[in-house]
């Protein structure tokens, strides 16, 4: 690939030394996009997002990629699918989220008792998201953080962060998930037995 | 026709006592002259009509002989300004019989005798005649009576002149504040706050953005937004609520001064802009002829459309808008800032480099027209043709100059936003929206001013629309064709183009449908040709409005296309190229002008 030398005269012709014609047209170019912008359908060339309009869903714009606001998600029974592993909060470069956990009482699992998101720390990087194990917490709302009054009220806890939640078609590692029934028979990585 | 402000004169004066109550009727009782050789005439003190500039005087001879009647003339201050018209010399006036006279004024110009000749200043020795609108004895009417027996000995018999006008507050006051009412208050005012949201919307739509669109007015569930024109009311809210800072080391007069330097040569100036020929009072619904409209310019039964029809005109423009200069230096200079003070150095430069070039650029028109007033210039480019025309390149030396300075882009270094942020840079509140305002109304007077000077103000292009109406039914149906084609496309192009945009773009469309059907019933009745006065001058309103707003369009088109200057930039266009153009332009129009001297009103 060759790169290419575009020369360019800086001889200024009387053209250019009159100002007028050039001048002219300038004014022609804006002139015609004031005109196509004014009055053609849909505002001609304008590609403006309507935010903020009533009839203007904004998730429709989003890509499916944008992170918004934390949710976090179900499992079947309706219940945390969280297992408080702290994997989240111990990436989370701010700092933002505080789990306590409990015992799930299923012998297998733990829960989160108390998970608190504060979403003014939050530098929306997304790590919580790849860190999760179990698909527990994402950031596909489309939602943009809302304006609080009080700072504390951009404190989300469980409830609320489960309420934006929805059931998972993840498999649910846990309960009845045994990997190592289920793995191939002869695969190296599920030979070794702990016991 | 008595016109309605004889009558509210009449009604006054009698009210209050100063006429004797038979003031219009014929008074036989004579002033001068012994009692066998007195004639009659009617009336018997004699008025001069302001309107037609005329006493009518019907000389009865009543006495019991036949007289000579000679030697018919004026005396008094304005002597000088009349002439008998009817010449009847010295002539014998038989019993009984009588004789219809008119004295005229001479001079067009001549208003009530307020303005006593030259020489009759000088030759006599009288004094100044008040200038109240009622004076009566200031001027009579003398002649010689004599019996056809005794022919030498002469009778002088005099008649008093009344000069009789509407007081100077109907004449001047109410004309001058209702004008300026209708043009600063209802149509300048407006439009430059309509600019102030203009230059946002215009801006957006040339670079394909939304601009202000948010402000409304909620009725219940419906939201009327009107494409954002809210946002004129809500920034001058904003503007009256923000807090009115002063800066402590400031100089508070001057700082609390300098908005109204800005703004009030801005407003004063309109005073010589006309928006229309002249308005006649009587004649509204009538077809007048241009002779009628000249005397309402000259204020006799009517008034001119401008606030001020004086004649030093474009002089009174260069001396106030030198005078907004102040305005920008002291707000700069009073803010104790030192960016302030720079800005106002710019302003001060630019705007005092640029007044020059004003100034030469238009003396090419001024040797055209042979006029510095306004009003006249229109009326010579009514008789010729468009100042766009006869000189193109004074129309480019002056706008470039024009918004020069009005201190916008692409001369807007005083402001420069970028580097320094201006003169008005300390200024918040409605302070600072007063240089804000002051700016747009800047740029509207620059759209009056081009209008008025290069595009024949209120006249229709070709002389199409004359005092009394279309100069041919062919003419009409053109005007308003065009016109209805013009606005039924523009209203269908809003009803398409925009949400909610039906209400506009009916209206829109439904001023073009009608003006089409003006059109065809021209076509099929041949009408247009004779119109009522009061059509007449809502039409000049308007295409002078319409080419005020096309002219305030294209300057915020060259306001948002061109890159700014830097600073030596505008100094060498300035002085190195727009003002050997104009000096250049100047010789050329003179030696024009001398080789065509006859067929140009120059």
């Amino acid at each position: 690939m060759t790169i290419g030398v575009k020369k360019v005269s800086l001889v200024r012709t009387t053209r250019d030394q009159i100002y007028l014609p050039a001048i002219f047209e300038g004014l022609l170019t804006t002139a015609r996009h004031f005109f196509k912008n004014t009055l053609t359908p849909g505002m001609g060339d304008v590609d403006t997002i309507r935010y903020g309009e009533p009839e203007v869903d904004v998730k429709d714009y989003y890509p499916d990629r944008f992170r918004g606001v934390h949710r976090l998600m179900h499992r079947e029974d309706e219940s945390v699918r969280c297992v408080a592993c702290m994997c989240c909060s111990t990436v989370c470069p701010a700092n933002c989220i505080t789990i306590e956990a409990e015992d799930r009482g299923d012998e297998r699992e733990k829960a989160p008792k108390s998970f608190v998101i504060d979403e003014l720390k939050c530098v929306v990087c997304g790590f919580c998201v790849e860190a999760c194990p179990c698909d527990a917490i994402r950031m596909d709302t489309k939602e943009h953080m809302f304006p609080t009054e009080q700072r504390g009220d951009a404190v989300l806890g469980k409830v609320d962060l489960m309420s934006r939640g929805a059931a998972s078609v993840a498999v649910q590692g846990g309960i009845s998930a045994d990997y190592r029934a289920d793995a191939p028979k002869g695969d190296p990585r599920f030979d070794h037995d702990p016991h | 026709m008595v016109t309605y402000s004889r009558l509210v004169l009449l009604w006054l004066l009698c009210c209050v006592g100063i006429l004797p109550t038979g003031c219009v009727g014929d008074d036989p009782a004579l002033v001068g002259g012994s009692a066998p050789l007195t004639i009659q005439t009617a009336p018997g003190r004699l008025v001069f009509d302001a309107k037609t500039s005329e006493i009518a005087v019907k000389v009865t001879n009543n006495t019991d002989a036949d007289v000579f009647v000679s030697d018919f003339r004026i005396e008094g201050p304005d002597w000088e300004s009349f002439m008998i018209t009817d010449d009847v010399g010295s002539s014998a006036l038989a019993k009984g019989v009588s004789v219809e006279l008119h004295i005229r004024s001479q001079t067009a110009d001549f208003v009530g005798g307020l303005r006593p000749s030259a020489v009759a200043a000088e030759h006599l020795s009288a004094p100044a005649p008040a200038p109240d609108s009622f004076r009566e004895g200031s001027a009579k009417l003398v002649f010689g009576v004599a019996q056809v027996r005794r022919p030498d000995d002469v009778q002088a018999q005099t008649v008093p002149i009344r000069f009789e006008e509407s007081p100077w507050w109907m004449r001047y006051a109410l004309p001058a504040a209702a004008k300026i009412l209708l043009l600063v208050m209802a149509f300048i005012m407006p439009l430059a706050s309509f600019l102030t949201w203009l230059e946002r919307k215009q801006s957006a739509m040339m670079q394909d953005r939304v601009g202000p669109n948010m402000a409304n007015i909620s009725l219940g569930p419906l939201k009327i937004r009107l494409w954002g024109l809210l946002h004129v009311a809500t920034d001058g809210l904003k503007m009256l609520f923000k807090e009115d800072f002063i800066p402590k080391r400031a100089h508070r007069a001057l700082y609390t001064l300098a908005p109204l330097f800005g703004l009030i040569p801005a407003l004063v100036v309109f005073a010589i802009v006309p928006f229309g020929d002249a308005v006649c009072y009587d004649g509204l619904f009538d077809t007048l002829t241009q002779a009628d409209v000249d005397q309402c310019a000259a204020g006799r039964g009517g008034t001119p459309m401008q606030i001020a029809h004086i004649d030093v005109g474009l002089l009174y423009y260069f001396a106030i808008a030198s005078i907004a200069t102040y305005g920008t230096v002291l707000a700069g200079w009073s803010s104790y800032n030192k960016w302030a003070v720079l800005g106002a150095l710019r302003a001060s430069a630019q705007m005092i480099s640029y007044e020059v070039a004003i100034g030469l650029s238009l003396v090419g028109t001024l040797l055209v027209y042979g006029s510095l007033e306004p009003h006249t210039i229109v009326h010579a480019q009514m008789d010729t043709y468009w100042g766009i025309v006869l000189q193109p390149i004074a129309l480019v030396l002056f706008f470039t100059a024009a918004i020069a300075e009005t201190k916008r882009a692409p001369f807007d270094l005083p402001e420069a936003d970028s580097e320094i942020i201006g003169y008005f840079l300390e200024y918040s509140g409605m302070r600072f929206g007063l240089f804000f305002l002051a700016e747009f109304i800047e740029v509207v007077f620059v759209s009056a001013l081009i209008t008025t000077l290069f595009l024949g103000g209120w006249t229709l292009p070709f002389g199409v629309l004359g005092a009394s109406g279309f100069s041919s039914a062919l003419a009409c149906q053109v005007v308003f064709a065009l016109g209805g084609l013009l606005f039924t496309v523009l209203g269908v192009a809003i009803w398409r183009a925009h949400k909610n945009g039906e209400f506009v773009g009916a209206l829109v469309g439904l001023a073009g449908l009608a003006q089409l059907l003006v059109a065809g019933w021209s076509a099929v009745t041949g009408w247009g040709t004779e119109l009522p006065h009061l059509a007449i001058v809502l039409i000049g309103m308007l295409t002078w409005g319409g080419k005020i707003l096309m002219l305030c369009w294209l300057q915020l088109l060259i306001r948002w296309t061109l890159p700014r200057f830097r600073y030596d930039q505008v100094m060498s266009l300035g002085w190195k190229g727009l003002l050997p153009l104009s000096i250049a332009n100047i010789v050329l129009t003179a030696v024009v002008v001398y080789f065509m001297m006859g067929s140009l009103p120059a």
